[in-house]
């Protein structure tokens, strides 16, 4: 009887700590959850400095085709015209009341008789966004002293920015600047690049890619500042072989908060310190490097080098979308004739979810962003935006210029927790498309953002409304006497 | 680093999911409720669900994203409890 009720015991001992270890278990794994949301650990594109940051396996993903549908002839951009700094900074310089589109200058004006939607849309500019901004900038602008000043603070240093002629100023300058004159034999393309990744880390990048140059990206008239003189048409210099693209991600918390509290100057800033360290890195090796960066000092066209360079794909925002970073990313370039090994671009699902998701568009203040297919843009086909009204909205927006809404409303720009990482490897895998449109309709249903109308400023009809509540320490009425 | 990111985390985790096994293990015997392959099965799929839902729900509050976690903690939450009365009709069999 004794033993009896002494084995009950051990027994009730054992089922009673199993229901407490369940409990306590249980508790473990909320708190790990919790800890596992909130932690800066899982920001994605905290700095490693060893890179890894860049954990995504991206082997598996690889494809040996061009990652381009090219359906016509191919036709390098003209920056003068094609980008839309230059282009609205030439009008608006040029622009005449009395002589209209025929007293612009050359390229512009045959530029604008043949786009006259986007002159409307790019004299808005100066007609009703502007005198708007300055108008709700007087009222409701102190809201956002805090942002705007984290944002000049962020872009406050920045390197001497190599311009001008690449057959000159990309060399090395030789021994009185403490460079060679020959380049230093290397042992192998493929040891070299592991090299020149590995120093990247250490520079501050958080992806990285290489890849040979495709002259089609590179501009067919180079941006305003770029060289004395952009109407000749700029020759791709036959020492601009390879291209090593390099990017890291914007702060996360303000990120969340845009289009007003964000801004895209700290990770430029990063981006840019990044690449002249690099630069300088190959020129002390002998060979000729030049960093295209941040916001305006590109030679060419950043997205698709970086999509050939195996960082990620084109999403319909037009945005890099990666799978580490989702559209989070601020890239930069630097060319070089440095002999490397290739990474191959990667298909890991971005095409196919967004077919189906268009967040980005449902929610783009502006309109920019098309719900339609891709279309064919200078003999490609891909998805494209509207410049002209995107442009416009970041100058009616009264936090830090710029929006940045479609990168926070993009289901790929999450943390790199547990959570959304499984996501991600599920739609990465998935060739049905079947967990595409499963995710989206959570994204929909669990991540509730403004709608687009309301991010304007009440001048436009809006509320100044964020994708999420700014961070402590940026909410100006909490510190500042106004 | 955070304890709850550490090894030792996920190994005290361990050792709480065999006690919670073991302690079932007696209970189930003393029910004379005959286990086998394709019951252990279910239960294990079951605490994984148990475990995704509260872990969906926490880490939604962690990242402040409190809409998420309780839309996503009441529809899975409701799959879990479906799930867990399922699994128990299948153990009475």
């Amino acid at each position: 009887m004794k033993n009896n009720s002494k084995e009950l015991s051990r027994r009730n001992f054992l089922k009673l700590s199993g229901v407490g270890a369940a409990a306590a278990g249980s508790i473990g794994l909320g708190l790990a959850g919790y800890q596992s949301g909130k932690d800066f650990d899982n920001y994605p594109g905290r700095e490693s400095f060893h890179g890894q940051a860049q954990d995504f396996n991206r082997k598996k993903f690889e494809i040996d085709d061009s990652p381009y549908t090219q359906v016509d002839r191919t036709e390098r951009v003209d920056a003068r015209t094609g980008v839309i700094f230059a282009r609205s900074s030439l009008l608006n310089r040029h622009w005449n009341e009395a002589t209209g589109v025929d007293g612009l200058p050359e390229p512009i004006r045959s530029f604008y008789k043949e786009h006259p939607v986007l002159l409307e849309e790019d004299l808005r500019f100066r007609s009703e966004v502007i005198p708007n901004f300055r108008k709700d900038n007087q009222e409701y602008g102190d809201e956002f002293i805090l942002a705007q000043a984290w944002s000049d603070a962020m872009h406050a240093v920045s390197p001497e920015i190599i311009k001008g002629d690449p057959k000159i100023s990309d060399f090395p300058k030789g021994p009185r600047y403490g460079e060679p004159t020959e380049p230093y034999k290397l042992k192998s393309k493929g040891k070299t690049s592991e090299l020149i990744k590995y120093m990247s880390y250490q520079f501050g990048s958080q992806l990285t890619g290489i890849t040979k140059l495709n002259p089609n990206w590179v501009y067919k008239h180079q941006m305003p500042g770029r060289s004395e003189s952009n109407d000749e048409e700029f020759k791709v210099p036959d020492h601009w072989n390879n291209a090593i693209v390099i990017g890291s991600p914007m702060s996360w918390d303000p990120m969340f908060a845009n289009p007003n509290y964000g801004t895209s100057y700290d990770a430029y800033s990063r981006i840019t310190i990044t690449a002249y360290r690099l630069a300088t890195f190959i020129r002390k090796l002998g060979y000729a490097a030049r960093p295209h960066t941040p916001g305006m000092d590109y030679d060419l066209m950043v997205v698709p080098v970086a999509i050939d360079a195996g960082l990620g794909e084109q999403g319909r925002n037009g945005c890099l979308i990666t799978p580490e970073f989702g559209a989070n990313i601020r890239p930069a370039i630097i060319t070089t004739n440095m002999p490397l090994s290739y990474d191959k671009p990667i298909k890991f699902g971005v095409d196919k979810f967004c077919d189906t998701c268009k967040i980005c568009a449902d929610k783009c203040p502006s309109g920019s962003i098309s719900k339609r297919d891709k279309s064919i843009v200078r003999g490609y086909k891909r998805w494209s935006i509207n410049v002209s009204t995107c442009y416009n909205f970041w100058f009616s927006n009264l936090g830090n210029i710029g929006c940045r809404l479609c990168i926070a409303n993009c289901p790929y720009t999450r943390k790199s927790n547990w959570l959304h990482r499984s996501a991600l490897n599920l739609t990465s895998n998935d060739p049905t498309g079947l967990s595409h449109k499963m995710f989206t309709e959570m994204q929909k249903g669990f991540y509730p953002s403004p709608d687009a109308q309301e991010y304007y400023s009440p001048s436009f009809g809006g509320s100044n409304a964020s994708y999420r509540e700014a961070p402590w320490w940026l909410k100006t009425d909490d510190f500042l006497k106004l | 680093m955070d304890f709850f990111n550490s090894g030792l985390f996920w190994f005290i985790e361990g050792i709480l999911l065999i006690i919670t096994i073991i302690g079932l293990k007696i209970y189930l015997h003393d029910k004379n409720i005959k286990m086998n392959l394709w019951k252990w099965f279910f239960i294990s799929g079951w605490i994984l669900l148990f475990s995704f839902t509260i872990g969906f729900i926490t880490t939604s509050i962690g990242e402040n994203e409190p809409i998420a976690a309780f839309r996503g903690g009441l529809i899975f939450g409701f799959i879990t409890l479906i799930a867990g009365l399922l699994v128990l009709k299948i153990m009475q069999k």
